[in-house]
């Protein structure tokens, strides 16, 4: 059940200079999402900022939850000024969450930059259930890699990569990603980040014929599946069609996504 | 003496009784069902389907969609499922909304939109037909058929022809003169009009030097149309007799009083029903409050209680 609900910013955590975890009060919000999910916000009186803007949950405390927000232009910039104890409209829960992995499956998280926020609250929900998933983080530099402690408390296996060498492997975190796949149980791959390293992904995942569950962010106009301004060229068999990632996403089975056809500059 | 505290906010037009004033405009409602969580339904009166044709359409390459000043920007270029689906499995839940129900049609040439009119003349719980004759985001069809009066008035009578329904072109603002097309669709036999679409549009990333949106150009909505809209409503109101239904950047009560002053009926809302769902029983209350305030009975006899003379109050801002 959706709902559109005015929530207090009850703290603003920042992470790094361009990146906040701001907590906001909702018992109900609190208790519905799915991890995978995600809220459009609204910031009211900000009339200048016409459209909502869609952000993945990123975790949960009691009676509260958390979204990531890094700076990419003007509407994250508002978000990350509401003053403490001001308020935001969330309509939501949105869109699929991420699918359990299957008993004998060993989940393998990539996530890349502020990709990481809708799996703090997964690996919360993996850890309830006494399951362990190695959880591959990158970034540009160490002061991206956000939240690592939290995924490190629950039990995960966590590898990390910077692009300049700043903190563990230096390079990309699809290059940690072979190692992660060997041996073992049949793994689960979850990911969600930029889009070349979701292509990276998708295409290492494909040639080992790992299952994929991808979370993709895009410019989204309702949320509701309504304006349809969110699609994502996706195939079944040989007939293809644009799916929401609002309402048939943000979480989608790699394999189902043409890539080719969706070269999207965010 | 009529009841001030309750007063009629309904609203009648070609026929078709909305018990509000207020319609989900085309495009932005999806079939109908898709805000039952989280809007109050009881305060619209009706609701105008997506766009259909014949046949489903994928609809144009993302980037769809851009955020501008007050504005949103769109090529969504009529992705829809086709009227076959639309009937089958969209109609059933529509009609338990017990709403009006508008269907919203377009085609890429006459034959097609008379084929959509004469399937939808036989389907339950169809209130009337929206001609789409104005879209700007696909290449055959939509706005050529709308800035032509002789083309638009052909398909309208073309329409009209097939169907006993309420017939209502909906019409485009990139027009030189909107009485002309107005007038050519009235005398063509439209039962109202509504008024206005998008209006064709641009943005460009200058980092990058590329259209915001893979359409390139795109149509315009949300309040930054508003007055332009509402100066339509106005010179359209001047040329026919046919009810108006206005439509451009409507937030709240005073922005659908603007266009129902100018001359229409009643009004829809798009892009302020993406931004708030709350805006039908807020705009409604709105409605309400208005009318007591100003001991009005019925809002229908504002419709074009345009004041002219402009220095008799004074006016801050």
């Amino acid at each position: 059940m959706n709902r559109d609900e005015t929530t207090v910013l009850l703290e603003r955590e920042a992470l790094s200079p361009d990146a906040f975890l701001l907590h906001f009060q909702s018992e109900t919000l609190f208790r519905s999402f799915l991890p995978g999910q995600f809220t459009m916000v609204r910031i009211p009186g900000r009339s200048d900022l016409l459209l909502r803007r869609p952000y993945s949950f990123c975790d949960a405390r009691e009676g509260s939850f958390s979204l990531l927000v890094k700076i990419a232009g003007r509407g994250t910039k508002a978000l990350t000024e509401v003053p403490v104890g001001g308020e935001v409209s969330c309509l939501g829960p949105l869109g699929s969450a991420f699918p359990f992995p299957g008993d004998s499956q060993k989940p393998v998280i990539v996530a890349g930059g502020v990709g990481i926020a809708p799996f703090v609250a997964f690996s919360r929900a993996l850890a309830r259930r006494r399951r362990a998933a190695t959880v591959l983080l990158g970034g540009r530099s160490a002061r991206d890699l956000y939240l690592r402690s939290e995924f490190e408390a629950v039990g995960m296996d966590v590898r990390v990569s910077t692009e300049d060498g700043t903190d563990g492997h230096r390079g990309l975190v699809t290059e940690l990603l072979p190692e992660a796949l060997e041996g073992g149980e049949p793994k689960q791959l979850y990911s969600c980040g930029p889009t070349p390293m979701l292509l990276r992904v998708a295409a290492m995942a494909r040639e080992r014929g790992t299952p994929h569950q991808v979370s993709l962010e895009r410019r989204m106009g309702c949320g509701m599946g309504c304006c349809l301004g969110c699609v994502v060229y996706t195939r079944k068999d040989s007939a293809g069609e644009y799916l929401r990632s609002c309402t048939e996403g943000p979480v989608f089975d790699a394999d189902a996504i043409a890539w080719e056809r969706d070269p999207y500059p965010l | 003496m009529p009841d001030l505290h309750e007063p009629d906010l309904s609203a009648e037009v070609a026929g078709i009784r909305l018990r509000t004033p207020l319609i989900a405009a085309s495009g932005t409602f999806g079939y109908g069902t898709e805000y039952v969580d989280v809007a109050d339904y009881s305060a619209i009166g009706a609701i105008a389907v997506k766009g259909l044709y014949l046949a489903p359409r994928e609809g144009a390459s993302p980037p769809r969609i851009w955020e501008t000043p007050s504005g949103m920007l769109n090529a969504i270029g009529l992705q829809e499922v086709g009227i076959e689906r639309f009937v089958e499995e969209k109609m059933p839940r529509l009609r338990e909304l017990s709403v009006a129900i508008l269907v919203n049609i377009c085609g890429s040439t006459l034959e097609e939109y008379a084929e959509l009119a004469s399937i939808l003349d036989g389907v339950e719980g169809v209130s009337g037909i929206e001609m789409n004759i104005s879209c700007p985001n696909v290449h055959e069809g939509g706005i050529l058929f709308g800035c032509d009066p002789l083309m638009a008035a052909s398909v309208t009578e073309a329409v009209r022809r097939r169907t006993s329904l309420p017939v209502i072109p909906k019409l485009t603002p990139n027009v030189t003169d909107i009485g002309v097309v107005a007038h050519a669709v009235e005398a063509a036999g439209a039962s109202a009009i509504s008024l206005i679409n998008t209006i064709p549009a641009m943005a460009i990333d200058v980092e990058t030097r590329k259209p915001r949106l893979a359409n390139v150009v795109g149509g315009l909505s949300g309040p930054a149309i508003r007055p332009i809209a509402v100066r339509l409503v106005h010179q359209a109101r001047q040329a026919v007799k046919i009810p108006i239904l206005g439509i451009g950047g409507i937030t709240n009560h005073e922005d659908a009083l603007e266009f129902i002053l100018a001359g229409a009926s009643a009004v829809q809302i798009g892009t302020m029903s993406f931004v708030d769902p709350s805006v039908w029983r807020r705009t409604l209350d709105g409605l309400g409050d208005y009318c007591r305030r100003h001991r009005v009975a019925s809002l229908s006899s504002l419709v074009g209680g345009l004041v002219a003379d402009v220095n008799a109050v004074p006016q801050g801002w």
